[in-house]
Order: structure tokens, then sequence, then C-alpha cells
């Protein structure tokens, strides 16, 4: 059976910074093009590479978010490049770009100059705050937009700096929230005969990354601020991350009637192994946070059972700790690093990973595999990512282009 | 838009009018991605027991910092434009209802463990004898089989086995993590693209689709430069704090107030000659110690403590206007009240007012795209516990008094 979106064709000129999104669609079977300069994305200059050798065909950023994609070089900022585009842009049902806003438009191929030749297109434009208001002109990089929306205040130690995920994560919210959107549009030509123009801000994708709490202030509820380990609210403190023997575990302790079960177990556990009291064990664990707001518990007793639990953890290895979890039905997994994932047992039993073989690398490359399976259509790694110009010639052949239009195009260095 | 387009957007602005979808999810990964169909404008069907109460529910941020059903912001953001219906999936009738559901409806999503659809008699090979073209998701921390697929999944576990907790610390510290569920935030995006994928595939060719999501995979490709600097390297990448690989000085710093601060970012030379005309050092612009991303990172306790001296002196948003000014990537790292003040997040209508049954009125986020011809739609706040159960039972399934009464009778809604 066909990809699901094999009759769909996508122009990726967000390769520097939102290529996730093309990669969606291309995984899911469109006919994705990613269009660079010349002289190679900027993607491309982005560490790490592979080996450590800082080369425009080893990056791995490049690697991973290029795959299923096929490439063409052209020069956005000449008149035959911008000529080029609008004629690729005729036969695309999908652009996708991450320019500064107004830097297509500069040159003649912002959604409003190309709609009237390509009335079926589908714009999309991945910015760092969206494409007007007051800051749509801001400087920015991913700490900033992390900053910008919630997520940066609640990660870290009290009254220590915030602190954010190493591998930079803002502009791949963005990019994930451009993927379903353009689908949205897809499913819209349908009914109203035509395409749109979508517009993403990164700020305020990255703000699904604060699990709701920047509707804090508007809903009269207090803030939630960064401790060690957890969060707090108002007085009210719990812990997510818990040190064992031999490294950490994330264990969800709370109260109420989803969690609040989960919590009972925990400590039933506990109490069979003679850590805590009976009368700890039975508490309301349901109905703890109304004992709390109204007073009957003190918020010093829940403390105090946060140290009972943290003892408990502290005495046992991680695998103790998970194995027990999966019998009890508890919510304890082990804090696990960048190898113990890619070595995962059942990562590998699923066979989610993908290998792609890549010229000038002499081993194929591991690739996180298949975001979704999907029974019928399955989500295939046809190609690893494109080469800088790799398909030029096979999509000037497509578009009918001469070639002696090619070889004039190459000689003026755009493409 | 011209005033004509407006009309049209106005008479036609629904992308998805007519989609049906019902929503056997909970929590955060799965109902974030039915949100994003509902907004713009998939009619869906959130089904909740009260006896079973969906966690989300009793997780804040709470109105007025009260207790209650209805009180939760994490649950109103999550199921707003939604229909609520009440049924009680542990009776047979209750399944019934669900049955007559999945006849009516295109998707159907659920997010139980793996075990559960399949011991009611409702796999996707089951259903499909009902519906031949049915489109169904199932979506859960680690997927329908393989070792883990029995754990007990929520993203605050996916964030601790999928790397990411690991990958957030500062230098030799303990892990700290993303905030909360991260991987709840990551999966609802690939859950959604590939729902609208298989819709359009359905629309062409006729075929239903079915989807199994382990939300740990999906959130994987958030992470896929670490993933594959271990398995091309054999490098273990570890947690730098706000270190960046390339860019320096690059961090936090402390502004005047209570745990307000400012991120600071310097990409090249020419921002750092920028930052240090704009705090007042250019003797810093013509330090050795700081002509190259190198030096600079080798010599960054004092720029930052350069960069800190100045900051401290404003509120985080001055330092950030100053700094913005001059042409230095910097941000007051916002909490929520800043985030509701804030002019951009205004300006994009993030903050959308609903009227409330229980409040008054609510707060939720608006939809993350905003699109020119078919503008999402914000019409209801998350539904009590059947809220829609007229609608959804009278007007969608047809049935009549007599059916309703049988259904309250035996239990079923509830």
């Amino acid at each position: 059976m066909s990809a699901m979106l094999s009759p769909y064709r996508v122009l990726d000129l967000a390769h520097a910074r939102a290529p996730l999104a093309g990669m969606m669609l291309a995984d899911l079977g469109a006919d994705v093009i990613a269009v660079e300069p010349p002289g190679g994305s900027a993607a491309r200059r982005r560490p790490p590479f592979a080996g450590d050798v800082e080369d425009l065909e080893r990056s791995l950023f490049w690697w991973a978010y290029g795959r299923n994609k096929r490439g063409i070089t052209l020069d956005l900022d000449s008149r035959d490049g911008q000529a080029l585009l609008r004629r690729l842009a005729q036969s695309a049902d999908i652009l996708i770009e991450d320019e500064r806003p107004g830097a297509m438009a500069a040159r003649g191929l912002g959604y409003d100059q190309l709609r009237p030749s390509c009335p079926d297109l589908i714009y999309v434009s991945v910015s760092a705050f969206g494409q007007n208001g007051p800051k749509a002109g801001y400087e920015e990089t991913d700490l900033i937009l992390m900053a910008a929306a919630g997520p940066l205040i609640l990660a870290g130690d009290a009254g220590r700096p915030p602190v954010r995920v190493s591998v930079p994560q803002a502009w791949n919210h963005a990019a994930g929230e451009a993927a379903p959107a353009a689908m949205v549009a897809l499913h819209a030509r349908k009914r109203i005969g035509r395409g749109q123009h979508v517009d993403i801000s990164a700020q305020q994708s990255v703000a699904a990354a604060s699990m709701s709490t920047i509707l804090s202030h508007a809903i009269g509820a207090n803030e939630t601020s960064r401790i060690a380990g957890g969060m707090a609210v108002g007085p009210f403190r719990t812990r997510l991350i818990w040190p064992a023997v031999d490294g950490h575990i994330s264990l969800t302790f709370l109260f109420g009637a989803g969690i609040g079960p989960f919590s009972q177990r925990l400590m039933s556990w506990i109490h069979e192994c003679g850590e805590c009291s009976q009368e700890d064990r039975d508490l309301d664990w349901i109905g703890m946070g109304a004992l709390i707001l109204g007073g009957q518990m003190d918020i010093s007793e829940w403390d105090r059972l946060l140290d009972v639990v943290g003892a408990f953890i502290r005495k046992r290895t991680r695998d103790e700790l998970f194995d027990e979890a999966r019998k009890r039905g508890l919510l304890i997994v082990p804090v696990t690093t960048v190898d113990e994932v890619s070595d995962s047992e059942q990562f590998a039993a699923r066979d989610f990973w993908r290998y792609h073989d890549h010229d000038g690398w002499n081993a194929p490359v591991k690739l996180p595999g298949p975001f979704v399976r999907v029974a019928n259509s399955p989500i295939e790694y046809r190609r690893p990512a494109p080469k800088i110009g790799e398909h030029n010639a096979e999509i000037h052949a497509e578009l009918g282009s001469s070639d002696a239009e090619r070889q004039r195009l190459a000689e003026a260095g755009v493409i | 838009m011209s005033n004509a387009e407006n009309a049209v957007a106005d008479a036609m602005s629904t992308a998805l009018e007519g989609v049906k979808v019902v929503d056997l999810m909970w929590v955060v990964a799965g109902p974030t991605a039915t949100r994003m169909l509902a907004d713009f404008g998939a009619t869906v069907v959130r089904i909740e027991s009260s006896n079973r109460v969906e966690t989300a529910r009793s997780i804040g941020p709470f109105h007025d910092n009260g207790q209650g059903p209805d009180h939760s912001g994490l649950f109103g953001n999550m199921n707003a434009n939604k229909l609520g219906l009440s049924l009680n999936l542990a009776t047979e009738e209750g399944r019934g209802v669900l049955l007559d559901l999945v006849r009516w409806c295109d998707v159907l999503c659920e997010s139980f463990s793996p075990r559960a659809m399949r011991n009611w008699g409702m796999s996707y090979d089951d259903l499909r004898q009902l519906k031949p073209d049915l489109i169904m998701l199932s979506t859960c921390l680690f997927g329908q089989d393989g070792p883990l697929s029995d754990v007990a999944g929520f993203g605050t576990m996916g964030a601790a086995i999928g790397g990411y907790i690991a990958l957030a610390g500062n230098p030799g510290g303990d892990p700290i993590g993303p905030y909360s569920a991260y991987t709840d935030y990551l999966s609802p995006r690939f859950a959604a693209a590939t729902v609208l994928a298989a819709l359009d595939h359905r629309d062409r060719t006729g075929e239903g689709a079915y989807i199994d999501q382990a939300q740990a995979e999906s959130s994987l490709h958030f992470m896929s430069t670490a993933l594959l600097d271990y398995s091309v390297n054999g490098r273990v990448p570890l947690p730098c704090g706000n270190d960046d690989p390339v860019m320096a000085p690059h961090g936090v710093y402390p502004a005047q107030g209570d745990d307000k601060w400012v991120a600071v970012a310097v990409r090249d030379d020419s921002d750092w000659s920028r930052l240090c005309r704009a705090i007042d050092r250019p003797d810093l612009a013509a330090d050795r110690r700081f002509a190259n991303a190198v030096s600079r990172r080798h010599n960054q306790a004092d720029a930052d403590a350069a960069i800190a001296a100045w900051t401290a002196q404003r509120s985080a948003q001055q330092a950030e206007r100053e700094l913005q000014w001059a042409g230095v990537p910097a941000g007051m790292v916002q909490n929520s009240a800043d985030c509701l003040a804030d002019p951009q997040l205004q300006h994009r209508g993030h903050f959308i007012t609903l009227d409330h049954p229980v409040h008054g009125s609510t707060t939720v986020e608006a939809a993350k795209a905003r699109m020119s011809a078919t503008p999402a739609r914000y019409r209801t706040s998350a539904p009590p516990w059947g809220r829609d159960n007229d609608q959804v039972l009278r007007q969608i399934l047809n049935y009549d008094d007599e059916q309703i009464a049988q259904l309250a009778i035996a239990d079923a809604l509830t």
C-alpha cells in the first residue's frame, strides 16, 4: 500500500531551524524537497559531526532531520533562484519556511506574492515569536525561547538559575506544531478550494512544555516554582526525581483521585518492608489534598512523608525499584542516559531503530525509528539525508528545465 | 486580509468540520492531540466516567487554588472545545453506547494501557467489523507490545526513561530535567499529524488505519542529535547547565526582584561587541580574554560576572529591552504572570477567555497555529462530567427517552 501522504509535495526551506516539520511529513510519505543555498544549509554547520570532523556532509543534525527528503540547491537571493523557487512552488502543495519575518517577502517570495501564481499552496511560516507583534523582530536562540513561554523558570534548583535541556528544544516544538497545522490546512483546502498562510510561533509552541502552568496567574492559582528534583506550588512541595543507590529514578508521588492510588500502593510496599507506619500507609491518599487545604492535615506532615519515601528509595538500586514497580503497578522508572536509551531492550524488542548508510562514513548510522506504527502504511526510511545538491538534476528534469538552462544556472552560482 | 476574504473565512472557517472523533484519552498526551482537531472544527466527543476520575482533574494549576473536579486548569486547557459524555465502560450498556459512537465516528483515539481495549473485545480488528474504514489511534508510553508495554506510564516517566531528565542539569550535579511530563508535550504533535494524514488517505482510498503510538518513541525525535552522537561517535551527551557548544557566554543571569532572571546568548563575536557596549563595558570588547567563543568560554566566569553585575541592577524586562535594542539575543525568564502580561503573547491572542459553568469564566491557551483562512475557533470550555450527554445521546446517536432511561438505570451514564 502507498504511503499516506504520497500524492503531496512539500518544499522545505526550514532546514536551518525547523527541519523536523518536513521530516514528519516526509516520514508520512510526502515528497519533501529540502531547498538549500548553494553553499549548503546552516544546519550542516551545526555540531556534533560524525567523527568530530567539521564537514558539510557530516552534520548529525542534518542526517537526523534530513532523512526521507530530496535535496536541491538554489540561491534565494538571486533573481534566477527566486524564479526557480516560484516554479517549484507551483508544483508543491506545502511550503515551509523558517526565515526571520519579512525576509521571504523582501525576496518577493512571501505568501501574498506567491499566492497569485500558486493559489492552492499552503505556506507555513515558522518563526521565533510569530510573523508580527512587538517582539516579532527579536533576536532569538533556543535559550531565549525556552525562557519566553514558561518552561525554563520551572526547571532547576530553587535560588539558582533555571536550566535548559542541553539538546536544543525550542525549534523542535515549533516544527512539531507546524506539521499537524500543515495537515489541517490540507484538509481545509478540500473545503475552501485554496491554500492559506499558516503562522507558527516558537514562543507559543514552547508554552506547551509548561504543562498548562502558563495559565496559573490567569485563573488565580499560585505560581509553580522549581525546587531540586521537583516542584513547589505555594507552601506545597513534591519531588519527581529521587536519588537511589546507583543513580536516580522518576517517581510521581502525589495524592488525589488520579495519582493517589499509586502512592497508596507504594506506601503498602514501604510498610511491608517495615519502613513506614501502618498509619502512614492508611492515610487518605485520595482525599489528602482537601485535608491539607482544609487545615486538617499540616503541610509539614506531607513533607515528612516525602522524607519517608526518600529514605526508602535512597537504600535501593534503580533495578530493584523498577522491577518491583512493574509488579505492583507503581509510577517508578529509572532516569536513563542517552546510551541506555539507545541500548534499551524495549526499543529493540519493538524493532524501533533504523539504519542508513552515509557516503564517507564507514558504518550504518543508527537513527530513531518510526514515530508511529501504522499497520497497513508503515513509515519507511526511504533515503538518507541528501548531500548538497544531490537531486538537482532529477528535480530539474521533473520541472522540464533544459540542460542549457541548468548549465547557465550552475555557472551563475544559482544552483 | 481584505474584507471579501474575511467574509469567505467567516463562512468557511472550519477546516475540519464534519470530522468526527471519539476521544477515550486522558491526562495530557492524548487530549492535547484531540484538542488540536477540536480547535479547527472537528466534533470531538470526550468520554469520561466519574467512577474513575480522569487524572488531569486532580492536577493543577487550580482555579483560585481550590479543589474540585472542575478546578483544574490543566484539564480545562486540554479539553476545551470538546463535548463531554459521561459513560461507565465497566457496564455492558456503557460499552454498547461506545460501539454506537464507533459506528458514527471517523477516528477513535484511546490511551488506555494496551490490554484494556482488547479485554473489552474492542481491538482494532474487532471494531473494523462495525466500521470498515475506521481510523484508530492507540497511544501510550511504550506502545502496544514489547517487554515494558505493561508499565503504566505518565509523561514524567517518559521524560526519565526517554533520556530527557538526564540531559538537563548542572555539570556534575543531580539530574534536573525539563519540567514534569515532558514527553506528553512532544508526542501529541506526531499523533495529530498522523491522524490527519490517515484521514486524508481514507478520503482518497477508502482505507482506514490503525496507529500504534509509543509516546516514548515519538519523543526521541526531539533529541535525535544526542542519540546520533552516541551511536555514531560513541559519546554519551551529558548535561552542561546552560552552556552551549557554539555560543559563549550563554546563560541565565539574575535581575532585580524575587526569582527574576534574564537569559542572554552571545552567538558570535559581533554579538559580544554589542553586548559589551550595551552593558557599558566597551573595555571587554577589546579584551583578549574574550576575543572569540573559545576564549570567552575559557574565561566564562569573568564574562558572567560582568553581565550579572549589569543585569542585577535592572528589572528583567528592562534588561531584555536594552539588550534586544542593542541586537543581542536576550529575554526575561517568564513565569505565568509575566506571560499573561507579555505584549507579544497578548498580540498573538495566546490567552483565550471562555465561559465556564462553575467559575463564570476561565482561561485556556490558543491553538499554536494562526491560519489565515480557517482560524481556530473557541466555542466551549472543557466539559464538567456529562455536560453534553443530551447532545451526544439524542442528537448524535438519536436515542429516545426510553433508551436513555434504560442506560441511566443500568448505571451506564456515570
